[in-house]
């Protein structure tokens, strides 16, 4: 056996040079289309869009995030076919007798059926493409999906995704394959956002209005992303309407929406500025009492856009997001914060193969809380601010192969807390030291056809983490002591960390419609954020690797199986998978982690696993739409200390996850659409007894996580009339109802003494949200 | 500060919908709860010794009679405690001052538990005063213990109220100077349970712990919040003074006090 398979690995190895190496020795003289896909109407490119030529059905490549495409063959006559989900497919004869531009605009529409045999046959790129644990969403799809408040909203929609968990009710905090909630890197327009959640978490960072594509990353994760250990979420804008005018908007109960969009210069540039405002504490503003009325409760964001072609070859973008949450009490108490970022990028197309993108971007996560009693006023603010230059190259060497490769530098400062105290506080004015890193990588990848059945995607991602001064480190006993301390100048290089990161997957095509793919994929995460709370809170504050705090690291091996169904109207697709989790952060007893010059020595590190099964069904076209998606999943942790050493289950363990999506078209006017899901409680601490000190009572603990919380499931419906649609207006209505039965979903689970009786303890159950009706007016001129 | 955040939560929660849950819950195993404590005043000071019950049965914990409790000072005088009560334990002579550090040790059916505490140098509190505060349709009185932090050394305090005499078991106070050093302190003893009407006589404890002590009880409001909501994501034992696994602490801890009628 051993040695049929070494053999074969021979063989493969052999048959991977071989193929390697003729890849940039043109034999023949090829030719390369090359272009960008549009929108017909609105001129926003298409991220994603499938082109191939029409009886070649190997040449084939997607258009890239700035809807860029690039595809080469031998001289000869050929039909390009370009399709996008959502769009009617096009069809363009040509004769490849030189490189040639094509730019193509796809009308929006759901394609006739004969059309779609004709194109869906070669639109398999979920079967053929070697990235596995990829979910890519379109608003189109997102629009319909019932969400709580009638807000649509991509992170409470990818909830609903395969191996992807969410943080709990009303949560936009998710899970992926076991990873924490700071394990994700949420990209918006290449931008980290910190923090993705308004309102404690019940809104996400995201207004739809301004989002064009979504892709999670959560198995084979490109060798371009780098950062954090479970998974990328990469959010593209909406670059604007190129051909007109356009505003639209949304009214709701709890919120509301305006999106204006418009050419800068017809075909040449465009701008789109997209805002919303919750005004849940104008209502507060109505009370009489003089403290409630003067509370806050309210959160705003803005994403705007702008690009502007310079030339043929040259297109620059400049996109910002800002946000700010505003939480008070009175003039007693004040919580405010929020993200900025802002993404300048240079396109530039140095030939018809090569493909380049130049990015500067900016972000910032701050918080600021003052508190103000009789004689006690303070303030605590604390930030992350990143400045990051990206510099990626494609190459489209020919049909077979493609190269990525390019370069990443983030410069990270992160305050981690400064308090400013009046002078008859009970407080002292502190500034925590501020801790500055920076982190640097080249990555390399490379697309491969190996033949007709076989595609391979390998790379690796180099990257160098270095935190400097200025600064003063520390360094602590077994105990959390300082034993010993060292000063450094600034700029002066602390602790480096060099990692290596291969990535590599494959997919086997067993037929036209039907593959294997496995992949393995290490990551490694350098900031970490530190919340020792079930919820994540605004005040959760992240700290860089240092002499103490090691990188977290992750191996994920998966394999899957991916068929489509019925001329590709139905996806399918079954992945597993096992991830490794190495220096993974938790907390001592007690840790003080607010404003602590000592936090590292709060903190104790242990390792992660987990492992699990995710099947996906999905129904793409025709009337009724949506998805099945189940997860079997364990995640688990060992920590010295906890339980004896032995694996346990973390939080957010969950054996079985399912969702349910559909939407169903019943007419021109009417859409109805319902979710539902299901899935295990989460691992939890509960005491088993209970004893008394100073005439309290105080709870017994036995192990971590031993005990479940009561299984979550919940079903949300919706329905959306279409107005009278003229050129010049249109509108909708939505309606819809979370939480549709009421079932009182435990949020928490609380333990104190029976208030009734003083003899007995009493476990008590708190429920968020029974039936949260919503009405949301919506309108486009 | 944390509070204040915790506060705006429960509101949320307030606005939803509660019930009385029953948990299948595992039952306790065998272990022994000490509670001891030396203060500067005058003795005899108490040490009782008592057993964990399961968490649905009634709050009275099985008293450990029979046990032999020593405290010895640095001095080196061993007091051997007599039991006056069942499970309840008296000094007869030794005296508590600040400074002087105390062993206890404590052997029940042939297995030992021991701990030490040292006594703090003593703060004196200055004086009670009052704040209202104003929010949701009521108005809450919460008493405000004012004193000096010392300067340029780590001080641990906890504080014990008491409405018209009786102690407010179900409120739990420590406090640290870790971000106070040096400043005068306006601590404000939000209750959670408790109403505080004009009138009530309150009296205020002030008490200097070790950070031992410090570190147990701030690990166990961390753990149990005051019961009603709970946010630690891993609540756990707190981490007692106490050898060999007992539950409970002993601390040795200066006490100062005042007493003021609310206007």
């Amino acid at each position: 056996m051993l040695t049929i398979s070494t053999k074969r690995l021979h063989r493969f190895l052999w048959s991977f040079v071989l193929l390697v190496i003729p890849t940039f020795v043109f034999s023949q003289v090829r030719h390369t289309v090359n272009g960008t896909v549009r929108d017909l109407n609105t001129g926003e490119t298409l991220i994603g869009a499938s082109i191939v030529f029409l009886h070649h059905p190997n040449a084939a490549t997607l258009s890239n995030a700035y809807g860029f495409y690039s595809i080469n063959s031998n001289a000869g006559r050929y039909q390009l076919v370009v399709s996008f989900a959502g769009y009617l497919p096009d069809t363009i004869g040509l004769f490849l007798g030189r490189d040639t531009l094509i730019n193509v605009n796809l009308a929006p529409g759901t394609p006739q059926l004969q059309e779609v045999v004709v194109t869906a046959n070669k639109n398999t790129n979920n079967v053929s493409r070697p990235l596995m644990g990829v979910q890519k969403l379109s608003i189109s799809e997102i629009k319909d999906v019932p969400v709580i408040f009638g807000e649509k909203d991509i992170l409470k929609t990818i909830q609903m995704l395969p191996g992807v968990q969410s943080g709990g009710d009303g949560s936009s905090g998710f899970y992926v394959r076991g990873g924490a909630v700071d394990q994700n890197l949420i990209l918006l327009d290449e931008a980290t956002v910190y923090n993705p959640s308004h309102l404690l978490g019940f809104f996400s960072t995201f207004n739809s209005d301004a989002i064009k594509d979504v892709t999670l990353y959560k198995g084979a994760i490109p060798a371009e992303f780098g950062g954090r250990l479970a998974s990328v979420l990469d959010v593209r804008m909406n670059d604007g309407n190129i051909k007109d005018y356009v505003v639209s908007g949304g009214i709701g109960l709890i919120s509301s929406r305006l999106n204006v969009e418009g050419p800068i210069e017809k075909d040449n540039g465009s701008f789109i500025v997209s805002a919303r405002r919750t005004y849940a504490d104008v209502f507060l503003k109505l009370s009489r009492d003089t403290n409630t009325n003067r509370s806050s409760l309210y959160f705003y964001d803005i994403n705007a856009k702008a690009n502007y072609k310079l030339g043929d070859k040259d297109r620059i973008y400049l996109s910002g997001y800002f946000g700010k949450d505003a939480l008070g009490l009175g003039n007693t108490f004040g919580l405010v914060y929020g993200n900025s970022t802002a993404t300048f990028r240079w396109n530039h197309i140095f030939n018809s193969r090569l493909f380049s993108n130049t990015s500067l971007i900016y972000s910032k996560y701050y918080y600021d809380i003052t508190i103000n009693s009789s004689n006690n006023n303070i303030g605590i603010t604390s930030y992350i601010q990143d400045y990051h230059f990206k510099e990626d190259m494609e190459y489209y060497a020919n049909a077979d192969n493609k190269l990525n490769f390019g370069i990443d530098v983030i410069n990270h400062a992160t305050s981690p807390g400064v308090i400013t105290a009046s002078k008859t506080s009970s407080f002292n004015p502190l500034a925590v030291q501020s801790r500055y890193s920076l982190e640097s990588a080249a990555y390399i990848s490379h697309d491969l056809s190996l033949s007709d059945r076989v595609n391979i995607n390998y790379g690796l991602r180099a990257n160098v983490f270095t935190v400097y001064g200025p600064g003063t480190f520390y360094t602590y006993d077994s105990s959390g002591n300082a034993i010993d301390s060292t000063s450094y100048g600034s700029g002066q290089a602390v602790k480096s960390y060099f990692n290596l990161e291969p990535r590599f997957s494959l997919s086997w095509k067993l037929t036209a419609v039907s593959s294997v793919k496995v992949a393995y994929t290490r990551t490694t995460q350098n900031l970490h954020l530190l919340s020792n709370s079930t919820s994540s809170n605004p005040t959760d504050v992240w700290i860089p690797s240092s002499n103490n705090v090691r990188p977290e690291l992750a191996d994920q091996v998966s394999a899957g199986y991916f068929r489509n169904f019925k001329d590709n109207w139905y996806e399918f697709s079954v992945e597993t998978y096992y991830r490794d989790m190495q220096n993974q952060i938790d907390y001592k007893n007690g840790a003080q982690l607010i404003a602590n010059e000592n936090v590292e020595s709060q903190l104790i590190f242990g390792k992660g696993r987990s492992y699990g099964v995710e099947l996906f069904g999905k129904k793409k076209v025709g009337r009724l739409t949506g998805w099945i998606s189940y997860t079997l999943s364990r995640t688990e942790r060992r920590f010295e200390g906890v339980n004896n050493y032995d694996w346990y289950p973390a939080n957010q363990d969950r054996t079985h996850n399912l969702a349910v999506v559909g939407i169903y078209r019943l007419n021109p006017k009417w859409t109805l659409s319902g979710d539902f899901v299901y899935y295990t409680g989460n691992a939890v601490t509960w005491p088993s007894g209970k004893y008394e000190v100073n005439g309290q009572i105080v709870f017994l603990y036995t192990e971590r996580n031993s005990y479940r919380m009561p299984p979550y499931n919940r079903l949300d419906l919706s329905a959306t009339l279409q107005g009278k649609k003229t050129k010049k207006f249109e509108s909708s209505w939505n309606f819809s109802i979370y939480n549709a039965y009421g079932r009182e979903n435990p949020y928490s689970i609380g333990f104190q003494q029976d208030p009734g009786d003083p003899d007995k303890t009493q476990a008590v159950q708190y429920a968020l949200f029974r039936w949260v009706p919503s009405v949301t007016y919506n309108f486009k001129f | 500060m944390k509070s204040v955040y915790l506060s705006v939560v429960s509101v949320l929660l307030l606005l939803s919908c509660k019930k009385i849950v029953t948990l299948k819950l595992n039952n306790v195993p065998a272990a022994i709860v000490i509670q001891g404590n030396v203060t500067n005043n005058a003795g005899p000071y108490f040490v009782t010794i008592s057993q964990p019950v399961d968490f649905y049965v009634d709050n009275s914990f099985p008293p450990v009679s029979g046990a032999s409790v020593l405290i010895s000072n640095s001095e080196g005088q061993t007091d051997s405690l007599t039991e006056v009560s069942p499970g309840n334990y008296a000094t007869s002579f030794i005296q508590g001052a600040p400074g002087d550090t105390y062993r206890l040790s404590v052997t029940v059916q042939g297995v030992n538990y021991t701990a030490s505490s040292t006594m703090p140098s003593t703060v004196n509190l200055d004086s009670i005063t009052f704040e209202e505060n104003k929010g949701f349709g009521r108005t809450r009185i919460s008493a405000v213990a004012n004193f000096q932090d010392p300067a340029g050394e780590r001080n641990y305090y906890q504080f014990v109220e008491y409405l018209d005499g009786v102690q407010l078991t179900k409120d739990l106070f420590v406090f640290d100077d870790r971000l106070s050093d040096g400043r005068y302190i306006n601590y404000t003893l939000y209750n959670d349970t408790s109403y505080l009407q004009p009138g009530d006589a309150v009296r205020v404890d002030l008490y200097c712990i070790d950070s031992a002590v410090y570190n147990y009880f701030f690990q166990l409001l961390q753990s149990d919040g005051a019961g009603s909501f709970n946010t630690s994501a891993s609540p756990a034992n707190p981490t007692s003074n106490l050898s060999n696994g007992a539950f409970g602490y002993f601390s040795a801890h200066t006490v100062s006090s005042q007493s003021e009628f609310i206007p």
